[in-house]
């Protein structure tokens, strides 16, 4: 184990999107970070959301039908 | 015979840029600036890379600095050459580099948008190469600081990298989040004033 978690990231086609998905995981109180798309990864989207794998399910499940995950990768 | 250089008239840091990359294909490199940020930065690259050097006095404003690798220096065992800042006369900045968050917002329009590009800013700037040295919030800035903002995390990885961050406690007091700041030090028009006036840098997103 090293000190820093290892994430994964949702990324969306547009930034409504991102806006759309962060209000509904305030809502709902699942931990998830607002962060720039990593520089090597290509996304129309300059923003997407970082949590930790164990959200990953309860992310999906929540925005499913709200809007839309184009991918979610390991960062 | 050596590589040559021309980097009169190049905006830094690109001549130094151009350097490196000749001293990664030449053991023999003469470079010609036009400004002595240029010519100390190079002098800082050199030293680092393992090099002599050698400069050839100003004439009419231009340094020819003559660079040769040494034999048995690796470049990977020197520590990295701490260059002096850009600025756009070519001298160095005198104060430090202080990034003024006057918002919780980026930007002017989209209030929501915003809001995702200040947290997505936040989050760079501790990876950024010329990153601050102070950060000031204030106004809805603030709200940043506070329990709950999403970049506390962030913040608190500055402050334990040594970047100084200062909170606005008049708007503090205004946006009732007295008890609530979790990041930096609630501080004082005059710390804000004082720090912002002798800046060399003033960044506002």
């Amino acid at each position: 184990m090293t000190g820093k978690p290892d994430y994964l990231i949702a990324l969306f086609n547009s930034v409504s999107h991102v806006i759309r998905a962060e209000r509904i995981l305030n809502g709902q109180g699942i931990p998830h970070k607002i962060v720039p798309v990593p520089k090597h990864i290509s996304s129309d989207c300059g923003v997407c959301i970082r949590f930790l794998p164990e959200y990953r399910d309860q992310i999906i499940q929540k925005l499913e039908g709200k809007t839309e995950i184009i991918e979610i990768r390991e960062l | 015979m050596p590589e040559i250089i021309n980097a009169k008239g190049l905006a830094c840091p690109q001549p130094v840029i151009l350097t490196k990359k000749a001293l990664e294909a030449s053991d023999e490199v003469t470079v010609l600036v036009d400004n002595s940020t240029a010519l100390e930065n190079i002098k800082r690259l050199a030293s680092s890379a393992g090099c002599s050097i050698e400069v050839a006095g100003e004439t009419e404003g231009v340094f020819k600095i003559h660079l040769l690798k040494k034999p048995g220096i690796s470049p990977e065992t020197a520590a990295p050459p701490e260059y002096l800042p850009c600025d756009s006369n070519g001298k160095p900045a005198a104060g430090p580099t202080v990034f003024v968050i006057a918002s919780d917002t980026m930007g002017r329009g989209d209030d929501e948008l915003g809001r995702i590009l200040m947290k997505a800013f936040i989050h760079t700037a501790i990876d950024l190469e010329s990153g601050p040295e102070v950060m000031i919030f204030y106004n809805t800035g603030v709200k940043l600081a506070a329990e709950g903002s999403g970049v506390l995390d962030d913040l608190k990885n500055l402050e334990e990298k040594g970047v100084k961050v200062l909170v606005c406690g008049t708007c503090v007091n205004f946006f009732e989040l007295t008890g609530k700041v979790a990041a930096g030090i609630v501080s004082n028009m005059y710390d804000i004033a004082g720090t912002m006036s002798r800046a060399g840098r003033i960044v506002q997103p």
